[in-house]
């Protein structure tokens, strides 16, 4: 049950941002409300101000400029999921968004709702990070920060209370590139999910990135790994290493989903399988 | 329409599916009484505490709270309740004895006022050591949660019931031969032990109730599996003669055991009188969960053949997790006890299961219990022996069975069931004996659930003047189908269309008597008392023929809605009209079902055995260990199916709920307290955990005590798929003495079997 | 027609609700399952795990499947609403509601608006899908009485009834 709240529609993101700066703890961004509204339900947050930034015209966009995918803090999972201009420069970004939660909530959830909530079982946010993305925050000016940086903790995030997150920027992946991510649920939300991405270059993988998702308080990056494949020719042998490196030194939690060291032996297996996908994405031959 | 097809064995649309596939279907959450107020309960954060103090005038004095119940409001009441053991009181009165215990309700304008008000309320509580295990219930030192003599319910049915030791709630035992005997001098002995988790049964509808207190007495609307006992119930509570007692149940949203008994109807009663004005009382899942679950287990069992791979005996002890009050616990610990020697040809059996109670949500009915809970043990075991012996398991099974005729438990009904002929059909199904791929392992699984309940039904039927037909019973449809079901069997005996008869939902004002909706119960009991009542009707329409022509019954027959003699008919309207002398008037068939009458067969328990056989091939990835169900097989052996259809339906609905059941669905509790407590975290099966395939096999052998020589169905699949499933994976060496079988318990155990984990395998590592 | 009455942080919005335009004065907490359950007397949809996980209470925003449960009847301002009720509305039924009934996809009933409101969506979209489309569709729509087998056939003999008339001659 909802208890009594005001809805605010700011016209830009100026005056969403001076609304909750002026309401502070008080008030939240209100988007797709597939997080939000259930957290509210049950009692576990209230706000009196709810600033719904779909009043705010320009922020569900997904378009392709100067080398890099722009997509709105406002696209839901299913713009995403469909969108042409995905599909064809960062198709990882589309089969991720076809997999979170269920239907109804890919109609409404919007991507940014997604990452500002930072609930540690996320499948976007590990793709994001793996993905090198940029996210753009604005208050009275704009930021931009690279998604390593935005999630702080479980449901933190470096967002400052008055800043929108307004769009996410994506490098489009060039001829070379392939990305894949790779999931285990067993519950509505994933258990553990690794996202890699390989730049090829000649044979060689110029340089890589594993992101591990779910299982820690954050996405976090797995640099061992990628520096064990930096420079080298895709390998089985080599992958199973680095899968291994990137499972053993990742940081897991113990919770429902599973115990640490069951979900650390996931992880491996994910991110062999992801480096394998996302090599044969790039046209690599892996041998 | 002519009528020369019969009806029974017929595939008849289901006579609700127009209401509710236009929304039209109206269940008691969408029911609105006039001046009605909206109730919320106010649930104890403790396992285990004194209630010190209460204070609500807080929450009476907001605008818009029109009541607010506490224990205080039921002083003069003897407030406690259960159908088999009274030790639950309407609401708590100085202690809670679960996390999750109604401790006061509020009645409001509307529900946003009333959630307001539960957080105005102020309870004092203090803690009290809580025995939240079933070890620690049962640990010598333990807290006990229930003292003073045993009040037994309305309906225990269970014989002469007394106090038991410490939290014992029911201790049910069984023996034959001299098992230790048996045991020192067998070939082949395996020996394990097991635990089953709770199991939430999810019925999407939660409980919801409506009470109305009027000059006439109390009227309850509520989606409850058992009218008639939840109105002694209450009549009970409340000192009211039974006929001042209405309780009217609209469409249910499902219950498979979870709304049998009585469960928030009294607290909503008890809101309502306070407040002077009706309430509806609706739970959210959350609550749900906290009302009933299946009972978690943990058993010990053995068993011997000799080395050739004859059956002996078998021994075994059962302790199921009761929760905080009995509920159907007892029930549920005899029907286990029942289950656990499954239908082998024993030498030596010897079987105790015990009722505990623990500081836990109380635990009760759910679809299949007690087979559920030992079909899988017994079977894995069977499967250890043939293993042991060299022996096929369907091969072992064949030698061992019980046949027709024999007795499965002294002085309970012989077996009515073609076992060898049933597991033969569901092996053939799952492709045994056939070529497997890598990873894959295929398991059969026989049992026996004791089904039927109390051989108590009765219907009415009421032929009106113009021909057509009210039906009047009270089993509740909760999508099982029994409306169908008895339209089919009133039109076949009366010889009218199905549209022309029409079935009432029950009102325990005008729907006559039936015990219960439940253990596959309906169809075999309350059909035969809906075939009673339209013989009946049948029998004075020919009377009234026979009276206009002279002619005696044998001489006449029905056909279309008349009584025909050779080429001349009288339509029913005809004998109506007749029979009256004017235009009006109605024909009222009676039927029952009685232990004494019927086949003869009712006297002895249960009133039929009904089948859990099932078949399951399953593959296995080794680096998840996800179990991947392949193929399933069911059978339902059903006597005579009098709508395939519904039969295949429920046969469906049960596999899934078993597959769920074996695969992950489990309550886990900290301290008492529940902490998957929503579907977020408790993970009820979607289409993605459907297997590839699923065969349910029909069985006709006429051979159960309902009309047509019917028996009922829809439990035994949910018995039977776990042990199947169980047993496919024993077929790859991983044993498995715990459900669920999670990914991660099965990645321990496939490490066990030595097993490779660390194979990259199929990119499918995520189905969901 | 109108429903509820204004009072101090209540919000008139306009919407349309299965084809009919409607008037509502709403809090902003309020959420659209409530509304149109207890103020527009359309009950068809159901209210049952509360977490957008179950879809019993699924209904179609400008045609697009939402968990009513966790939405704001703020959000329907200006927009399209359409509920089981609305499907069949000079009580023709729909061909998925016939589908449903002709193969027993019915037993409690309680999923039943919820899962053919979400099919429909996808015959929307496809015409005539596969076994394997429809499960996929489905996949977020929850059904304990029947295993899904029956609701899954008769998606996709109502997908195949459509195509074939729609298709030209």
């Amino acid at each position: 049950m909802l208890r009594p709240f005001e809805i605010h529609e700011p016209a830009t993101v100026q005056e969403g941002s001076r609304l909750l700066a002026h309401y502070g703890e008080d008030s939240s961004v209100y988007a797709g409300g597939t997080e939000l509204i259930p957290v509210m339900k049950e009692g576990l947050a209230h706000f009196r101000h709810l600033v719904n930034i779909k009043t705010i015209p320009g922020l569900d966009g997904i378009r392709h400029e100067r080398g890099r995918v722009q997509i709105g803090a406002l696209a839901t999972h299913r713009q995403i999921e469909r969108s042409p201009v995905v599909l064809a420069q960062a198709p990882v970004l589309a089969q991720v968004a076809a997999r979170v939660a269920n239907l109804r909530v890919r109609n409404v959830g919007t991507l940014g709702g997604n990452l500002c909530f930072a609930e540690p079982h996320s499948d976007p946010a590990a793709v994001l990070l793996a993905c090198g993305a940029t996210l753009v925050l604005a208050h009275a000016g704009e930021r931009r920060l690279p998604a390593d940086a935005f999630f702080t903790g479980i449901l933190q995030t470096a967002r400052m209370p008055d800043e929108i997150l307004v769009g996410v920027e994506v490098p489009a992946f060039g001829p070379g590139t392939g990305a894949a991510y790779e999931r285990f649920a067993t519950h509505e939300r994933p258990t553990a999910g690794v996202a890699a991405v390989l730049m090829m270059d000649e044979g060689v993988i110029a340089s890589a990135r594993i992101v591990i998702g779910s299982v820690g308080p954050v996405p976090a990056r797995a640099p061992e790994a990628e520096a064990m494949l930096a420079g080298q020719r895709p390998d089985p042998r080599l992958f199973r290493a680095a899968a291994e490196t990137a499972g053993r030194r990742a940081e897991i939690l113990e919770d429902l989903y599973g115990s640490a060291d069951y979900k650390r032996h996931i992880v491996m297996m994910l991110a062999a399988r992801a480096l394998h996908a996302a090599a044969a994405q790039a046209g690599a031959r892996v041998n | 329409m002519s009528m020369t097809r019969p009806i029974v064995g017929s595939p008849l649309r289901r006579v609700d599916a127009a209401e509710k596939v236009t929304g039209a279907a109206r269940y008691t959450g969408d029911l609105v009484v006039p001046g009605m107020l909206y109730g919320r309960v106010l649930r104890s954060p403790h396992a285990h505490a004194r209630i010190a103090r209460i204070d609500a005038a807080a929450a009476e004095r907001l605008p818009g709270v029109r009541a607010v119940l506490t224990g205080r409001d039921l002083e003069g009441l003897d407030a406690y309740y259960g159908h088999a053991i009274k030790d639950r009181p309407i609401i708590a009165l100085d202690r809670v004895r679960f996390a999750g215990e109604p401790v006061a309700a509020v009645a409001a304008d509307d529900e946003a006022t009333a959630e307001e008000a539960l957080l105005a309320i102020v309870v004092e509580y203090e803690a009290l050591p809580a025995a939240t295990t079933l070890d620690a219930a049962l640990a010598g030192d333990a807290p006990r949660l229930h003292e003073g003599p045993l009040r037994p319910g309305l309906f225990h049915g269970l014989g002469e019931l007394r106090r038991e030791e410490g939290n014992i709630c029911y201790h049910y035992r069984f023996a034959r031969g001299d098992p230790d005997r048996a045991f020192a001098d067998a070939g082949v002995v395996v020996d394990g032990e097991y635990t089953f988790p709770a199991v939430y049964q999810y019925a999407m509808e939660p409980h919801t109730v409506i009470a109305q207190w009027g000059s006439d007495g109390l009227t309850v609307w509520a989606c409850c599996q058992h009218p008639y006992l939840v109105r002694a119930e209450l009549a009970d509570l409340f000192r009211l003669p039974l006929s001042s007692v209405r309780i009217i149940v609209p469409y249910i949203g499902g219950g498979f055991g979870s709304k049998s008994y009585t469960k928030m109807e009294p607290v909503t009663a008890a809101l309502a009188r306070k407040a002077g004005r009706p309430v509806r009382i609706a739970n959210r899942i959350v609550e749900a969960m906290v009302t009933t679950r299946r009972h978690n287990m943990k058993c010990w069992m053995r068993t011997c053949s000799t080395r050739d791979g004859v059956v002996v005996a078998r021994q075994c002890r059962i302790w199921l997790d009761t929760g905080a009050y009995a509920d159907n616990g007892p029930r549920v610990a005899a029907t286990a006890g029942d289950a656990a020697p499954g239908p082998y040809r024993w030498r030596a059996v010897d079987v105790d299961a015990w009722a505990v109670y623990t500081n836990t949500p109380p635990a009760g009915s759910y679809r299949a219990f007690g087979a559920a809970h030992l079909s899988w043990i017994g079977e894995s075991q069977i499967d250890a022996l043939a293993r042991k012996t060299g022996l096929d398991p369907v091969e072992f099974r064949r030698r061992n069975l019980l046949r027709p005729g024999e007795e499965v438990r002294p002085g309970g009904k012989p077996l009515d069931a073609d076992l060898v002929g049933d597991v033969t059909k569901v092996a053939a199904a799952i492709g045994w004996g056939t070529p497997k791929a890598p990873l894959v392992g295929r398991g059969v699984s026989v049992g026996l659930l004791a089904a039927g309940a109390n051989p108590v039904s009765t219907a009415a039927m009421r032929l009106q003047a113009d021909g057509t037909a009210v039906l009047l019973v009270s089993t509740t449809e909760l999508g099982q189908g029994s409306r169908t079901v008895f339209t089919q069997i009133a039109a076949e005996e009366l010889a009218l269309p199905p549209d022309r008869i029409r079935v009432m939902g029950p009102d325990t004002h005008f729907t006559p008597y039936d015990r219960s909706t439940g253990a596959s119960r309906s169809t075999t009991l309350a059909g035969k008392a809906v075939q009673h009542a339209a013989v009946d009707l049948r029998e004075q329409l020919l009377d009234i023929a026979g009276g206009i022509w002279g002619l005696p019954r044998a001489a006449l027959s029905v056909r279309d809605g008349a009584v025909w003699h050779e080429t001349e008919a009288l339509s029913y309207p005809d004998l109506i009209r007749r029979h009256f002398g004017m235009v009006g008037g109605e024909l009222i068939g009676h039927g029952e079902v009685r232990p004494q009458r019927g086949t003869g067969s009712y006297a002895e328990g249960p009133v039929f055995w009904e089948v859990c056989v099932g078949g399951a091939e399953v593959q296995v990835d080794p680096s998840t260990g996800r179990v991947h169900v392949r193929r399933l097989a069911s059978v339902a052996d059903v006597g005579k199916a009098i709508n395939p259809q519904l039969v295949e339906a429920q046969d469906e609905g049960a596999t899934l709920q078993g597959l769920g059941n074996a695969l992950f669905e489990e309550m886990l509790f900290e301290n008492g307290h529940l902490v998957n407590a929503s579907l977020l975290e408790y993970h009820v099966p979607t289409t993605s955990d459907m297997p590839d395939e699923f065969h349910s096999i029909i069985v006709e052998n006429a051979d159960g005590p309902g009309p047509y020589g019917a028996k009922g169905v829809g439990e035994g699949a949910l018995a039977a798929v776990p042990a199947a499933i169980v047993n496919a994976l024993a077929d790859l060496g991983v044993e498995m003495r715990e459900l669920p079988l999670t990914p991660e318990r099965v990645w321990r155990r496939l490490q066990d079997a030595g097993i490779r984990t660390g194979e990259i395998r199929s990119p499918e590592i995520d189905r969901r | 027609m109108e429903a509820g009455a204004p009072s101090p942080g209540r919000v008139r919005i306009a919407l349309t609700v299965n084809g009919r335009p409607v008037e509502v004065w709403i809090e902003p907490r309020e959420l659209l399952l409530d509304v149109l359950r207890d103020r527009l007397g359309l009950t068809g949809a159901k209210r049952s795990c509360d977490v957008q996980v179950c879809g019993a209470c699924t209904v179609l925003l400008d045609g697009q499947a939402v968990s009513a449960c966790c939405t704001l009847a703020y959000e329907a301002r200006g927009r399209r609403v359409l509920t089981i009720e609305g499907l069949a509305p000079d009580g023709r039924l729909h061909p998925l509601q016939e589908a449903f009934i002709e193969h027993a996809a019915v037993q409690c009933g309680f999923c039943t608006p919820g899962m053919i409101l979400t099919a429909a969506t996808l015959l929307d979209q496809v015409p005539a899908p596969t076994f394997e489309q429809v499960k996929a569709h489905l996949q977020g729509t929850l059904c304990r009485c029947t295993g899904y087998w029956k609701i899954i056939e008769a998606v996709v003999a109502a997908g195949r009834r459509m195509a074939s008339v729609e298709a030209p001659r």
